[in-house]
């Protein structure tokens, strides 16, 4: 197999990279014996394939599992801030996700970036069609919220996947933003000393700054494959709004739990919490990533 | 100035593995499993109906709060009742199911859960799993329960245990009397036999239980009424994890 072959298709590349990564992650589990690191990391053995699969089998597939995702990570959402129990505007939150996710498939940009602004002003509604206000206010926000993150926010993983150059971009975001995390953790393990944050007391300056360097330097070494048309300093760029976004949307979600006084979004993932848990991260980065990069060098639509 | 303060009130099942979920009581709203459930229990009360002629005499009663207190044969007994209750009573019932049967694994949960609306009872600890529902059921003002007094399909003495604690907390006692469900699904058989005739009969209503021998009206009322397998001791042992020698895997 050339590398041409591989600079061609970057969602092959990142199978055999995810591949590679996963069989070296557990010999060294295995040898360094770290503690509670393999029950974390074999939740990745389910994620992963569903993931990867739905991809390697197309734009609907993998679709579909994004809008799935996102109403089941909503839902963990919808539990912890109670949100849950007022059913119209789960309901139409569900719809926006649905809706949002369709258009994103058909690639149809303008209804895509329109959908958040109908699914508020739905919501608006729901307090005149209940005749209430008690609560309501808080609702309205959550609801929001939720459509923004849940809906708007993770349905940009569907469109990038049908841009024009936007699956390089697609793979690299979907796995640096994970990779992030966990570097973080266990960098945060090993040399953590100053925490930075007490929204995310386990957040260290050490884990944070060690985590943005090794994604950068990851990105520059991948670049060639994931986006060839990206100067060095574009690089440098989609490497930062990777592990600075990551922060930003775990801190965010973290913040939602602390303030619901919750530990984790759900148990759905072993070692890892709920979907939310895992997907925090990619709620910013994904649409920090889609439109700063598809501003500045094309690939996503502006 | 006064603030408006957001009060978070997070479920009180996050932390639960499905199982546990389906099982509990009271049941925390659930959109997919709610309209599962509603779309399921119309299926199955129609499947039923298509494979077995059912009987039904006497009525139920529409009061907010009633207990159905059947004799226990089969797992065919619930899915009986649900198929003869209209729906508007139907949606209405929840049945208590042995947690160390039913709510162990994921499948059994969900079949038990959607299909024959179950929540779990924890037999291991009784005792204190009665003492949670009895402090349980009067903060509820209105719900239909279908218990089974034998705790077992392999037994037919009813025992006091939660069918005293409901009639104490202020629930109707409908003593129900099922025949042809043990013949058409037998204990240990895998499936049923269909196109049987299962006959299910309603009694009075018992308002006031008080100062009344529960479990010996009940056994009178199914003896007359239902079909009970004359292999099984009506005089034996009541089924209860407190009594040693049940078998703790017999619903």
């Amino acid at each position: 197999m050339s590398l041409d072959r591989l600079a061609d298709d970057p969602l092959l590349f990142y199978t055999l990279a995810t591949l590679a990564a996963v069989v070296v992650t557990t010999g060294l589990i295995a040898v360094l014996r770290i503690p509670g690191a393999w029950v974390s990391f074999r939740t990745w053995f389910v994620i992963l394939p569903i993931a990867l699969g739905a991809m390697w089998l197309g734009q609907g597939a993998w679709t579909v599992l994004v809008a799935v995702v996102s109403v089941l990570a909503f839902k963990e959402y919808a539990k912890v801030t109670g949100l849950y129990r007022q059913t119209l505007f789960v309901l139409l939150v569900y719809g926006a996700i649905a809706t949002q996710n369709a258009f994103a498939f058909l690639g149809r940009y303008d209804v895509f970036m329109a959908i958040p602004t109908w699914a508020v002003l739905a919501m608006a509604l729901v307090p005149i069609v209940l005749r209430r206000t008690e609560g309501m206010l808080q609702w309205y926000a959550l609801a929001i919220v939720g459509t923004i993150f849940f809906g708007y926010f993770l349905a940009h993983l569907s469109y990038l996947y049908g841009s024009s150059k936007g699956l390089g971009y697609l793979l690299f975001v979907l796995l640096m933003t994970q990779l992030n995390d966990a570097l973080q953790y266990f960098y945060g393990k090993a040399f953590g000393r100053h925490h930075w944050t007490p929204i995310s007391p386990n957040k260290t300056v050490e884990g944070s700054v060690l985590a943005a360097a090794t994604i950068v330097l990851l990105t520059f070494l991948q670049a060639p494959i994931a986006f060839p048309w990206v100067p060095p300093w574009g690089v440098l760029v989609a490497g930062l709004i990777v592990t600075i976004g990551g922060q930003v949307g775990d801190l965010t979600m973290a913040n939602v739990k602390r303030n619901a006084g919750v530990k984790d979004f759900g148990t759905l993932l072993p070692g890892h919490g709920g979907l939310t848990d895992r997907l925090n991260s990619l709620m910013v980065t994904a649409p920090a990533f889609a439109h700063i990069m598809g501003y500045l060098f094309g690939g996503f639509p502006t | 100035m006064s603030g408006a303060h957001f009060e978070y009130e997070p479920f009180s099942d996050l932390d639960l593995p499905l199982a546990a979920r389906l099982g509990q009581f009271p049941r925390q709203p659930d959109l997919l499993y709610d309209s599962t459930r509603a779309i399921a229990r119309r299926l199955t009360a129609s499947f039923v109906r298509l494979q077995f002629r059912i009987e039904v005499e006497g009525s139920v009663p529409d009061v907010p709060r009633l207990a159905l207190m059947p004799n226990h044969q089969s797992h065919l007994d619930t899915l009986a009742i649900l198929a003869v209750l209209p729906e508007r009573f139907r949606r209405r019932l929840t049945v208590l199911a042995a947690r160390d049967y039913f709510f162990e694994r994921s499948a059994g949960a969900l079949a038990a859960n959607l299909l024959g609306q179950c929540v779990a009872f924890d037999r291991s600890t009784e005792i204190a799993e009665l003492r949670r529902w009895a402090r349980l059921l009067p903060t509820i003002e209105a719900g239909w329960f279908l218990v089974y007094p034998s705790g077992s399909r392999r037994r037919l003495q009813p025992h006091e245990g939660l069918a005293r604690v409901l009639a104490r907390s202020g629930w109707t006692v409908l003593p129900v009397a099922l025949a042809g469900t043990a013949e058409a699904w037998p204990v240990g058989r895998a499936l049923w036999h269909p196109f049987r005739t299962l006959r299910v009969t309603f009694g009075e209503p018992i308002v006031d239980a008080t100062g009344r021998d529960l479990p010996a009206e009940l056994l009178a009322f199914w003896t007359a009424h239902g079909q009970l397998d004359a292999s099984r001791q009506p005089d034996g042992p009541p089924a209860c994890a407190a009594h040693p020698g049940r078998d703790p895997r017999e619903p």
